[in-house]
């Protein structure tokens, strides 16, 4: 490809594939009211598993006594940690949308790090590991000239298979 | 039909059983009459499930209100539509309709290789009859579909008695996409029995090769095909139907489906590293163990109430008889492996950092981190309750948080993965093929920035979104042009040549394709926009460029249920633009209500507005809508990545495409000649 060619289809695509979808999102820059925001940090509690300020399922009585609470709660000026105080209170740790960061919670926090951490370590060992391999047949043998015909006919069949879509 | 239905259950529970038994003697003694007979005893366990399934179809039709399982879920007026949904609606169904589609499979996989692969077939069959057995005993004396309804009668004895008429079927369940998003799902999860049975029966058999890899691939991709198709589906469902504004809500039910889903993504990335270099055989049985092990703790996450969610069954001991499934599954999976290890013995090398098989590892990296932590948030809330004595809710949020930044570390690998050669990628190649993409995904950074978009995750998703569109763009353009300069084809021909001559591919990049329109669509969710408000007619709601003027109400008697809706009439740039019509029915039958959201979808944007009730203080109507960015290409993506799979089934036009200008191969006289026949093929899977 010519690189005029190719800077042309490349601007096409990144344009087609941005723009059109972009600038719908341009003006349309979400301003959540305070109520909104913390209402989205617990579950409505009637059982439809639920964030709070998404159960709009026809006659959930549970939701809209708890957002009416929430937004008393926030005229009064009431801090977050007052209101979540207040929700746990009367509901339990189950009132939790996301588990709070400290006590057993950080477990739940932590987990995911710790899996892409110890998976990321993993694999450079792995690799390592597999580099290692790779490297030394070709220092013990010193070069091609040593090798079987049962080797050669291995390559072959890779090479053929490899090569064949 | 209730005893011809329990009858045939119970001939194919004692079928199985002699096709596994048998099939076990078969392998023993290697007695041909055995063989033969425990594979006709398999195709048998099919057939009877197969009548006993339509049975309990057939009593639907019939309003057979004296079984217990149609007087729950249907009612005399419910359309005929959904007289077959009604069939998984409740536990003791869907259960029987997992044994339908099960078999399905397993009289597909017999029929097909019937006079194939005798060394590895008998083993296959007895996995297979295995699992039917497990799902039979469920269906037979756990939890049977046909169990009549009975009272003492005078005499002391029960009296079979019949209904006038049903309690119906669940109204959230009264919708188009219930009839065809449980099938699907329960497809993908039943299909992924199949690679686990050859898998297993593979390592029991100490099957030479990577025959069972070929062998299970395209009913690996049927299986996956399936389970995406029934999550998208169920995430369209949940967004019309449940009226929150929103498609995924991290669910119990719908981690569930996405667990195997990502493990099956896995393994189908992986299964490359062993065709091409017979490499991770050992981690390769155990993606697929862990696929159809995560399809069977999904089933029990569903149904045994461990979890709350909106989308299980009622809570109950069936829960059990799944965990020590679970267990012994996975006792025979271990045992399997520690007994045969060493006919697993993988050529693992690497010659690159920089090469297809790092990019695989990445792959399964994330891939496997996401589903572990998946499944860690959907259980976290009971070992807390275990641990602690409290129960912690783990929500979206949560997930959302953990799993945008894993997903958006994929997309990456999507663009990155398919242009990396085997064995070793230089330096020039990796100009060559990602030079383009990288600036286009920079100005496309740029452009959405200057546009005004601020929204971290959203940003550098478009911009990875176009970075790999542009890699798959490239990847079709430059093939496209070699045919197009041999043929004289239109580029989109010869782009459509391309394709089909190899199908693995080129199906494989329209799956990545699919999967670009899907994280676009999810990129738009960080705009969504919503307002809520007491109407009355007359009276209108702003919300971004559309007015919505409630012009009144009408409510209609339909056959099944009482309608209300909303006559709402949508306004733009101060031009009326259509109507659209939220609604509320009521089933009279069970004194349950359901929404219809009204949706005017575009590219851009959905407009969704759903009749939330009535103000419990003013009896006001509210109208609650929703402004939602993008949400279509979540659904244009599912049906591209449905073809793209649909594609790599088909087999290649020719074997071989045969580059112009290719130097022709020599024989391979000296391991150096490896090289260069290796790095000329580059980016190919």
């Amino acid at each position: 490809m010519t690189k005029r060619r190719a800077a042309a289809f490349s601007l096409v695509i990144a344009l087609a594939a941005s723009s059109g979808a972009v600038l719908s999102l341009r003006a349309q820059d979400p301003q959540p009211d305070r109520a909104k925001q913390i209402g989205g940090k617990f579950m409505c509690m009637c059982g439809c598993n639920q964030v709070l300020t998404q159960c709009n399922h026809v006659g959930c009585t549970t939701s809209a006594s708890m957002l009416k609470e929430l937004d008393g709660w926030v005229a009064r000026g009431d801090s977050e940690t007052v209101i979540t105080s207040a929700f746990v209170q009367e509901f339990g740790t189950k009132v939790y949308a996301e588990p709070p960061k400290s006590g057993l919670s950080l477990v739940a926090w932590s987990l995911p790090s710790i899996y892409l951490l110890s998976g990321t370590l993993l694999v450079i060992f792995v690799i390592w590991r597999w580099r290692s391999r790779a490297l030394a047949p070709a220092t013990t043998a010193g070069g091609a000239p040593g090798i079987s015909a049962q080797d050669l006919e291995n390559a072959r069949r890779r090479v053929a298979q490899e090569t064949e879509d | 039909m209730d005893v011809f239905g329990s009858f045939a259950l119970l001939l194919a529970f004692l079928c199985a059983g002699y096709a596994f038994v048998g099939g076990i003697a078969a392998i023993l003694t290697r007695h041909p009459l055995l063989i033969k007979s425990a594979r006709q005893a398999g195709i048998a366990t099919c057939g009877l499930i197969f009548l006993a399934t339509g049975s309990l179809v057939y009593l639907f039709f019939s309003d057979s209100y004296w079984v217990s399982y149609v007087v729950a879920h249907s009612n005399r007026d419910l359309s005929t539509f959904y007289k077959v949904a009604a069939l998984w609606s409740g536990q003791e169904g869907s259960l029987l309709f997992w044994s339908f589609l099960l078999a399905i499979y397993v009289f597909s996989v017999l029929l097909v290789y019937r006079n194939k692969n005798g060394e590895l077939m008998p083993y296959v069959g007895v996995v297979l009859a295995g699992v039917q057995i497990f799902f039979l005993t469920l269906n037979n004396f756990v939890a049977s579909p046909f169990k009549v309804l009975a009272s003492p009668g005078a005499n002391g004895a029960l009296e079979i008695f019949t209904r006038a008429d049903g309690n119906g079927l669940n109204p959230l369940l009264q919708y188009p996409e219930m009839v065809i998003h449980p099938p699907n799902l329960y497809s993908g999860y039943t299909g992924f029995t199949i690679p686990f049975a050859f898998a297993l029966g593979a390592l029991l058999a100490r099957y030479p090769g990577e025959k069972w890899i070929h062998l299970t691939r395209k009913w690996t991709m049927i299986a996956w095909c399936f389970q995406t198709a029934g999550i998208l589906l169920g995430a369209h469902w949940a967004y019309a139907v449940l009226g929150w504004g929103g498609y995924w809500g991290w669910d119990p039910v719908e981690n569930a489906s996405l667990l195997p889903w990502l493990t099956g993504t896995a393994f189908l990335h992986s299964v490359m590293m062993q065709e091409k270099r017979g490499m991770m055989k050992v981690w390769n049985v155990w993606l697929v163990f862990s696929t159809f092990l995560l399809c069977i703790l999904g089933t029990l996450l569903t149904r045994s109430g461990v979890v709350s969610s909106v989308h299980a069954f009622a809570q109950s001991s069936i829960g059990n008889y799944f965990v020590g499934f679970l267990v012994l599954v996975l006792a025979v999976c271990f045992g399997a492996y520690v007994k045969n290890r060493d006919y697993l013995k993988s050529e693992n090398q690497l010659d690159s950092l920089v090469s297809r098989e790092s990019s695989f590892l990445f792959n399964n990296l994330i891939l496997l981190v996401s589903c572990i932590a998946v499944l860690s948030g959907t259980l976290f809330p009971v070992f807390s309750e275990w641990f602690s004595g409290s129960r912690i809710s783990v929500g979206a949020p949560f997930f959302n948080k953990v799993n945008i930044p894993i997903g958006l570390l994929l997309l990456f690998l999507t663009g990155v993965g398919p242009l990396l050669a085997w064995r070793k990628t230089s330096t020039e190649s990796l100009k060559r093929n990602f030079g383009w993409p990288l600036i286009a995904g920079l100005l496309a950074g740029i452009v959405v920035f200057a546009l005004g978009v601020r929204e971290f995750f959203s940003l550098v998703c478009l911009m990875l979104c176009v970075f790999v569109t542009t890699t798959i763009g490239m990847e079709f353009f430059r093939g496209a042009r070699v045919i197009r300069s041999r043929s004289g084809a239109s580029l989109l021909a010869s782009a459509v040549d391309l394709t089909m001559r190899n199908t693995r591919r080129y199906g494989g990049y329209i799956v990545h394709m699919g999967m670009v329109l899907i994280f676009v669509g999810l990129a738009g969710a960080a705009f969504n926009k919503d307002v809520q408000k007491d109407m009355q007619p007359g009276s209108t709601l702003q919300i971004g460029g559309y007015k919505l003027l409630l012009q009144g109400f009408e409510t209609k008697a339909e056959k099944n249920y009482t309608s209300e809706r909303m006559i709402v009439e949508v306004w733009r740039e101060n031009k009326p633009l259509m109507m659209l019509y939220p609604e509320r029915r009521f089933f009279q039958t069970n004194e349950q209500s359901g929404t219809m959201v009204a949706i005017y979808s575009t590219l851009r944007e959905d407009l969704y507005v759903v009749y939330a009730g009535q103000n419990p203080e003013t009896q006001a109507p509210v109208i609650h809508a929703f402004l939602n960015p993008l949400v279509k290409w979540i659904w244009l993506g599912g049906l591209v990545v449905v073809l793209g799979t649909l594609v790599t089934l088909l087999p290649n036009r020719r074997a071989v495409l045969v580059l112009a200008g290719a130097p022709e191969r020599t024989p391979v006289q000296q391991p150096q000649a490896l090289a260069p026949s290796v790095a000329h093929r580059e980016g190919h899977d």
